[in-house]
């Protein structure tokens, strides 16, 4: 029997493409931004040789498209090193990498926005380059790197939407499901739409609140 | 099996004609993302509140909802309004609706950053509002918009790598033919990812070097 | 005749125009002195129309520049040189010149051109005509402004402050201009820091101070016992005992 017609569990449906789409999101953010940050500190340390090669992997994926990073990933890398991996997997490996390299060119133009003089300053007083790191350049740099990092996060929730083409069951493969059986595709797209718009507004919206309280902490601090 | 690259070399011509059809529809989506960011620019730049409140939100929607999403709103929509269009032309309207929200904003920087003076010297010289747009704005804002524009373009073809969703052979959707022919998807990928690379690089090094000549005499030295 | 009456202005609650009251004659050049602050360059501005006032009226020629229909016809009759020059930057000089005789008098663009190019030779700019602003001096700008003001052939130059932004070498040359413009019967009015200067070519002064309207009278008169037996201006001019006047 075909249900041409929308019925009450399509929102079921819906919601859980948009959980699977919302917790591929905050896996890769948390994995991507340490992963991202570990890039930073390489660089920031001057690690030889591998600062370099991080380098050239942020490049790489900050230009090229993450559906070709996808495929790579899904169909590529199983086959050269004869490994199984589900779509998830590959998603989660694909949107990490892809989330580490942004956050990582964030972090390194943070970390470049505080003084030279600063971390001297830091340095006469004793400190360790890890407490200076710590306790010196990273509330700084998290204040700069915020509306950035927002941005990125608002980005990087809609380009989830490219695992639905290797398989993996999220939102936009919802809607692919639902626009084939009801063939109603502006409903369909529009609600889809709609989800991942309200979605984005709720990240932007997070962000920019924690911008404000990470700002007046630092405005404190100034006094 | 390792990694090797050779047996890709038979499929290069092909790879070829794929490229061309992204360039063919990155070429039309970047001059229809222009011709609407400059209308979309002027509405939000526009003295009528209610243009100004349209074209943000068209701004705000685009912006916020991933490409593929839109795409297929169009792709399986259009023919459901008796528009029936083939995939190529399908992904240059999506690709320039969505580069457009963001051109619009490239070129309103443009517009809000040229000196409130020289404005005025246009109106107090008689100049219809139409010709101060067309003769002194959009020329200044345009001068102004070449580097960031490039950075948009730069997107526009990453971003058209989606397009082989909706069957058009585009050099990812070429990649994915040469992939399931050869059994080698993780060279094919490996590949396409560095091409993707090289070509945004190109595009950013032709946009810095149009924005150079264009401005080259208004940067100018004092004689 | 271009006439000002009974002009009001504010922004917020500060008055920076309160009942000014001025005419300017064909032929007249009329040099606007007083402090910084004392509303000179809003009076320009409203004339050209860039402000809108509360209360009074400025008609150029019989229309009223308050009527949005006839604002068009007396802003054709005005050309304004700015302080800060305000060239189009993505044009040459003499395009810069050439704009709007082109498309608001509608005339033919060769004709148009030679004009211009001719304007830049009489300011001593012929080598400069085919220069961008950005590759021009400061003086050299403000000489491209005074053409393109003066290419629409207006009946009212109005310059403000235009020697405000230059060094003394450069403001020597767009004065020497000036001169040249005022002794050829251009109908000027003349918003100026230069008192020297504006004593020099002006047919009448007029001083205003916070607004109002102190003194208007023949230049001859302001600088003699007549203008200084109004305390405002002994003062304002005692403030510039120093400098030659």
């Amino acid at each position: 029997m075909r249900y041409t017609e929308f019925t009450p569990y399509d929102i079921v449906l819906l919601l859980q493409g948009l959980s699977v789409t919302l917790w591929l999101f905050v896996a890769s953010t948390l994995i991507g931004g340490a992963l991202g940050l570990g890039f930073a500190v390489v660089r920031y340390y001057r690690v030889p040789v591998l600062r370099q090669l991080v380098h050239g992997l942020a490049e790489l994926l900050k230009n090229s498209p993450v559906l070709v990073q996808l495929f790579l990933v899904f169909f590529g890398l199983p086959v050269l090193m004869k490994i199984n991996l589900t779509p998830s997997q590959a998603a989660l490996i694909t949107l990490s990498g892809n989330t580490a390299a942004f956050v990582y060119v964030i972090a390194v133009s943070a970390i470049e926005a505080i003084s030279r003089e600063q971390i001297e300053a830091a340095r006469v007083f004793g400190l360790t380059r890890w407490t200076i790191l710590r306790r010196v350049i990273a509330p700084q740099a998290l204040a700069f790197a915020i509306g950035p990092l927002t941005g990125l996060l608002v980005n990087q929730l809609q380009v989830t939407s490219l695992i639905s083409v290797i398989g993996v069951i999220d939102l936009t493969k919802v809607g692919n499901i639902l626009n084939l059986r009801t063939l109603k595709p502006f409903i369909v797209w529009a609600v889809v739409g709609a989800l991942y718009y309200l979605t984005a507004k709720a990240v932007a919206y997070a962000g920019s609140r924690l911008e404000r309280r990470l700002r007046a902490h630092t405005d404190w601090k100034g006094v | 099996m390792g990694f090797d690259l050779s047996i890709l070399a038979k499929h290069v011509p092909f790879l070829l004609e794929g490229l061309w059809l992204t360039t063919v529809v990155c070429l039309g989506a970047l001059a229809g993302s222009i011709v609407l960011g400059i209308v979309v620019a002027a509405c939000r730049t526009a003295a009528s509140p209610l243009a100004r409140r349209l074209s943000a939100i068209y701004v705000d929607v685009f912006r916020n909802i991933p490409f593929i999403v839109q795409l297929f709103f169009f792709y399986f929509g259009l023919p459901e309004v008796g528009i029936y269009i083939e995939a190529a032309p399908t992904g240059i309207i999506a690709l320039s609706i969505a580069g457009g929200a963001y051109t619009s904003d490239v070129i309103r920087a443009g517009i809000l950053a040229i000196e409130p003076g020289i404005l005025e010297a246009a109106e107090v010289s008689g100049l219809t509002r139409r010709k101060i747009f067309t003769k002194v704005i959009l020329p200044i804002a345009l001068r102004t918009s070449i580097r960031p524009l490039g950075a948009v373009c730069v997107n526009l073809v990453l971003t058209s790598s989606v397009l082989s969703t909706i069957t058009l052979n585009e050099l990812t959707g070429s990649a994915k033919i040469v992939a399931a022919e050869t059994f080698r998807p993780f060279e094919v990928y490996a590949a396409l990812l560095v091409a993707y690379a090289c070509l945004t690089y190109a595009v950013s090094g032709l946009f810095g070097a149009v924005h150079r000549h264009v401005n080259r005499h208004t940067a100018g030295e004092v004689a | 005749m271009l006439s000002v009456n009974g002009l009001c202005k504010s922004f917020g609650t500060h008055k920076v125009l309160d009942g000014v009251n001025l005419t300017l004659n064909p032929g007249e050049v009329v040099s606007v002195l007083g402090a910084s602050g004392s509303g000179k360059s809003t009076l320009i501005r409203c004339i050209n129309g860039l402000e809108k006032f509360e209360a009074g009226a400025i008609t150029v020629d019989g229309f009223d520049v308050a009527k949005p229909k006839e604002l068009a016809e007396a802003r054709r009759r005005s050309a304004t040189v700015f302080q800060q020059f305000n060239l189009y930057p993505h044009m040459t000089a003499v395009e810069n010149i050439a704009l709007a005789p082109v498309e608001v008098l509608k005339r033919p663009k060769a004709e148009v051109i030679a004009e211009a190019r001719a304007l830049l030779d009489r300011v001593g700019l012929a080598h400069r005509a085919d220069a961008y602003p950005a590759q021009l001096s400061g003086g050299q700008r403000q000489r491209v402004g005074i053409c393109r003001a003066l290419a629409m052939q207006p009946r009212y130059l109005l310059l403000d402050e235009v020697t405000s932004a230059l060094d003394p070498e450069m403001t020597a040359e767009v004065l020497d201009i000036l001169k040249v413009l005022a002794t050829t019967g251009t109908t000027m009015l003349f918003v100026t820091h230069e008192i020297a200067f504006a004593r020099s070519i002006s047919h009448r002064i007029v001083f205003l101070e916070k607004g109002e309207l102190i003194a208007d009278m023949p230049t001859a008169d302001f600088f003699s016992e007549r203008g200084r037996s109004l305390p405002r201006v002994a003062q304002f001019l005692s403030k510039l005992q120093g400098e030659a006047l």
